[in-house]
């Protein structure tokens, strides 16, 4: 499949002061992997082919350093399975090794949590014994698990979240340390009376009052949700609290709180294993999706404000993005399986009427 | 055995006996696997007695457990391809799988890939994968991929160039 008549040409490396083990020059190797792309990795033409023959015999370390490259052309090549196989057990090698690396990170998060509270004050060690948070449960992208606490809570981790627990002091706590919560405070019937529920994060800390209610880190701030009853925000550095009740929104940020725009979706509604709104915006919608998917998606400026409306699943972001693909002007393409740019549908074919 | 085998013989002996309880101790913390550590502490003294060279360790253990780490890494990156492999024959459709028995040997194959093209990009290494293992040629994976053809080539040059330091340049 590969031959080529320089594939047949066999270079004699019969030059005695050349030992088959020898280093060559930088630039004869690069000049070999130039000839190696022109006639094993493209379709040469005669021309190509007999100024190759000159430079073969110009030298004979050309002949030792093209014996090397071009062997090269059949590595891996007795694999029965084909590359798109390869490639795909790849990537999820790479998702893996991804997520050991978050799981690192998010340790050194925590770590730099602690230093922080010794820092700033903000964690003071009677309000949060983090050195006692024993239980901690994480995601990874794309998973959602849901916990039973002791003292009857539901918490659910979104998409590629941690975090820390402890029920066993005076209040039971929750630290968020990355992604996004939803809770629903339990009764605490074990204890005589109910103890005072907070999440902790690092801009500040919310008191549960009696409720269900989603908490989302992001890089400029926590964003607190309330679906049912409210919660109270307490900023780290202000003393400005705020009540959250039902149906609202808000983000927490060190200094202060300050109402929050969901740009169309409904919050929680991942809980049910999807993004729901109305007349979302689409690059706000693919920034969303993107969380619950490795690699990549990219987003043409043409096609950012479109509007749409409705139920996208976050489960098969793949097939999502066919859904929208289908239903709206665009048109996506997989570079790999990571990665998706999305742009304006295809005109080749209006082009051609 | 040679007076320098004997020797080397005796010093990795003497490693042995003072210190195999604990590179099995410090393995086990590291794989939370008593069974595979076991296997693993023999394999460093193992790779010891193969060197062929005199071990002189002035500090032993610091020795042992840098080659073991080394153990350690390889382990995980075998095990994490291992559950890359089965995910992706999960996932593939049924008559472009391979079959059961062709696996196993595929994953060697697998491991020895990874092993080969670990230090380059995933772009790179999917377009080289597709030149080596389907035969294609760069325009065809330019077309493929969705890049332009001196992007594809320069991948290729990339990638041979890597594949000529593993391979020549030791």
């Amino acid at each position: 499949m590969h031959s080529t008549s320089a594939a047949n040409t066999q270079p004699q490396n019969d030059n005695p002061d050349i030992p088959s083990s020898a280093a060559l020059p930088d630039d004869i190797i690069d000049a070999a992997i130039t000839w190696s792309i022109k006639l094993d990795y493209n379709e040469a033409n005669e021309d190509i082919k007999r100024r190759f023959e000159d430079w073969l015999r110009a030298n004979p370390m050309h002949a030792v350093a093209w014996e090397r490259i071009h062997s090269l052309r059949h590595s891996f090549s007795d694999t029965s399975a084909p590359s798109a196989i390869v490639i795909s057990a790849m990537e999820h090698a790479d998702q893996q090794r991804h997520q050991s690396l978050l799981k690192r990170r998010k340790t050194i998060q925590l770590l730099s949590l602690a230093t922080l509270a010794i820092g700033t004050g903000w964690l003071m060690r009677a309000q949060l014994p983090w050195q006692r948070l024993t239980a901690d449960a994480s995601t990874g992208i794309g998973e959602q698990r849901t916990l039973q606490l002791a003292d009857g809570t539901e918490l659910i981790l979104n998409t590629d979240t941690a975090i820390r627990t402890d029920l066993s002091g005076e209040n039971r706590i929750i630290l968020l340390l990355r992604g996004e919560i939803m809770v629903k405070t339990g009764t605490d019937m074990h204890h005589a009376e109910k103890r005072p529920f907070l999440v902790y994060t690092s801009f500040g800390k919310m008191q549960a009052l009696g409720t269900r209610f989603t908490v989302r880190l992001a890089t400029e701030g926590a964003l607190i949700s309330v679906q049912e009853h409210a919660v109270a925000l307490y900023p780290a550095q202000s003393k400005a609290s705020y009540v959250v009740k039902a149906n609202e929104s808000r983000w927490l940020r060190e200094s202060g709180t300050e109402p929050a725009n969901l740009q169309g979706m409904d919050a929680g509604s991942w809980v049910h294993g999807v993004i729901s709104g109305n007349n979302i915006r689409l690059a706000d919608l693919l920034a969303e999706l993107a969380r619950y998917r490795m690699g990549h998606i990219s987003c043409a400026p043409e096609i950012a404000d479109l509007r749409v409306s409705g139920l996208f699943h976050i489960k098969d972001t793949d097939k999502t993005l066919q859904f929208l693909a289908h239903t709206q002007p665009i048109s996506l393409s997989y570079r790999t399986r990571l990665w998706v740019s999305v742009g304006p549908a295809n005109t080749d074919s209006d082009a051609l009427l | 055995m040679s007076k320098p085998d004997l020797t080397l013989h005796q010093e990795v002996h003497a490693l042995y006996i003072d210190h195999y309880g604990w590179l099995q101790g410090w393995i086990r913390r590291k794989l939370g696997n008593a069974f595979d550590a076991n296997d693993m502490a023999q394999d460093v003294f193992m790779r010891l007695l193969l060197r062929k060279q005199p071990v002189q360790a002035h500090q032993p253990r610091a020795f042992l457990s840098t080659i073991a780490h080394g153990f350690v890494v390889e382990h995980w990156r075998r095990r994490e391809l291992e559950l890359a492999w089965q995910e992706t024959l999960a996932s593939w459709p049924a008559p472009e799988a391979p079959p059961p028995e062709s696996r196993l040997i595929f994953l060697e194959t697998l491991i020895e890939i990874d092993r080969t093209l670990d230090a380059l990009k995933p772009m790179v290494r999917n377009a080289f994968l597709m030149a080596q293992l389907d035969g294609l040629t760069c325009p065809q994976i330019a077309e493929q991929i969705g890049v332009s053809l001196a992007t594809v080539e320069r991948y290729i040059a990339k990638a041979l160039r890597h594949c000529y330091a593993l391979r020549f340049e030791p």
